[in-house]
């Protein structure tokens, strides 16, 4: 690591500060950008088609994947229309505003184990641990992904756009609930570093969230919690059967019709990136982070591909129940959201205190 | 940084106001709700932040921002005659009151022994619990029912029928 910042002229935690800036941006995007190709090949694949197959440089197709460079060059190409009677500024600002968020939520996920070199130690996630903020950034920051969806579909000035957004405001504000009050019963598992340990933690930072999952992982020691997170995730990034913001069959194409161009392919990236930011979270808050099983100390590289190919599976699952599953009526949302997921986060936490109160933690 | 997040928080409260489309007023509130939550993570309370940005941001402006886009007009009307004495007699009112409040901060006592003591560690969630369930306990309890009898009137002006 020394020899790699003073080739930069860099302070050591500056280059790895910039190094992980790097690998972070990239991944995110890459991962999402091949999604878009994972999600048509796999569509096809469940409906019994073929997908794309035809765009290609001289007859490289590689699977379809250079419809990606195909589509990018049209999304350039395209006129860019912004409706007359809608709000031109917020009109503008709103694909900005679901592109954020959707990136910031991972900046607290470690996607693998922390090293040390030259007497220093390297974490692999852009916050450090002992933050302050730990799991509670991700939530904060995923409560703003909402703006996204209500600006875009309240600037369109269209009868589908704004019902688009209405719908998905009140599903993901729904959801919301019972996802804290299940993050909630990860932290009061993990709870603080114990006593003597080389750092101290707190209960809520994924370090330690990570290090708490050593033995088992949080989803078999907390099946409930689990299963109301995984259905959670997919109201939050607005992913069939909770796909409300668009719903092609009543409202067209929900809050991005009236999207053209390069912004319509910020707000359909931004959907992308959701994926991977939940999948990250699912994996650190349940599936065990970076670690392999029976493997106490796996190293860099190998834990940095267990959490890549843990999200990689959770991100297919996403196209996979996509596909799978149709969409839900609007009341019926909300009766699960209200009336299922909420009282059984709620039993999922009286169930964790009251084991934790019998093993005598607490 | 302080001066980044105080104007952050200002200049959104000042566009708040010149706003005249009240969807753009209420984004606008958003923004100074990020600068508070900024002022929070520097006064070492970072739990303050989050919780700032989840439950105000994140939920009642939304809430707030929904029934607005549900209404038809959106659109500010202007005044129809300038009320000179209400602009001025409000100016001066907000004015007695800023130098009021930056006086009492000024002469507290707390203020003055804030530079003898040494920088306190931050606030994490742990601490917040531990203060709330044995030094406020009453005062949650309290908060708890208030929100409980609000959520019930709701549900009875909402349901006609029980």
């Amino acid at each position: 690591m020394d020899s790699f910042a003073r080739l930069l002229h860099l302070s050591p935690p500056l280059a790895w500060m910039a190094l992980k800036l790097l690998i972070v941006i990239g991944g995110v995007m890459g991962i999402a950008a091949v999604l878009t190709w994972v999600e048509r090949r796999g569509a096809a694949m469940m409906q019994d088609r073929i997908g794309p197959n035809r765009a290609g440089v001289k007859g490289i197709t590689l699977l379809g994947l250079v419809q990606l460079a195909a589509d990018g060059i049209k999304f350039f190409l395209k006129e860019d229309v912004v409706p007359p009677h809608g709000n031109r500024l917020l009109f503008t600002l709103a694909p900005a505003l679901a592109f954020v968020p959707a990136m910031l939520g991972f900046a607290v996920i470690p996607f693998g184990q922390s090293f040390s070199s030259g007497g220093q130690a390297y974490h692999l996630s852009l916050l450090d641990p002992g933050n302050g903020m730990g799991m509670l950034y991700p939530l904060a920051i995923g409560s703003m992904a909402v703006y996204g969806i209500l600006v875009a579909s309240w600037s369109s000035n269209n009868k589908w756009a704004i019902l688009g957004g209405m719908r998905s405001g009140a599903n993901m504000v729904s959801y919301e609930l019972g996802m804290s009050l299940a993050v909630i019963s990860i932290f009061m598992a993990a709870g603080n570093s114990p006593v003597g340990s080389p750092v101290t933690l707190e209960a809520y930072d994924p370090h330690r969230i990570v290090e708490a999952q050593e033995g088992l992982w949080f989803a078999v020691r907390q099946p409930l919690g689990f299963l109301v997170f995984f259905t959670c995730m997919f109201a939050e990034t607005n992913r069939l059967p909770f796909d409300f913001a668009e719903g092609e069959s009543e409202i067209v194409a929900g809050f991005h019709t009236e999207y053209s161009s390069m912004k319509f392919a910020l707000l359909q990236l931004s959907e992308y990136i959701h994926i991977v930011t939940a999948s990250a979270l699912l994996v650190t808050l349940y599936l065990g982070g970076w670690r392999i099983p029976f493997v106490p100390n796996p190293g860099v590289l190998l834990s940095v591909a267990a959490f890549l190919a843990k999200l990689l599976f959770l991100c297919w699952v996403f196209v996979w129940v996509r596909w799978t599953i149709p969409r839900f009526r609007y009341d019926q949302l909300m009766f699960l959201g209200w009336k299922v997921m909420l009282p059984l986060s709620m039993a999922n936490l009286l169930l964790q205190a009251w084991l934790m109160h019998g093993r005598g933690i607490a | 940084m302080f001066l980044v997040f105080a104007l952050i928080t200002l200049l959104g409260a000042l566009a708040m106001f010149r706003q005249r489309n009240v969807v753009v007023a209420g984004l606008c509130m958003v923004l100074t709700f990020f600068g508070v939550a900024g002022l929070f993570v520097l006064l070492a309370n970072p739990v303050a932040a989050a919780l700032q940005i989840i439950v105000y941001s994140g939920a009642i402006m939304v809430l707030v921002l929904f029934v607005i886009m549900l209404l038809n007009s959106h659109e500010e009307e202007p005044a129809q005659s300038g009320r000179l004495v209400q602009a001025w007699g409000g100016a001066l009112l907000a004015a007695v009151l800023g130098v009021g409040a930056v006086k009492l901060v000024l002469q507290s006592r707390t203020l003055h022994e804030l530079g003898a003591s040494p920088v306190p560690a931050p606030i994490t969630l742990n601490k917040l619990g531990v203060q709330i369930f044995s030094e406020h306990l009453v005062a949650f309890e309290v908060v708890g029912l208030l929100l409980l009898a609000a959520m019930i009137a709701a549900v009875s002006i909402a349901k006609r029928k029980l």
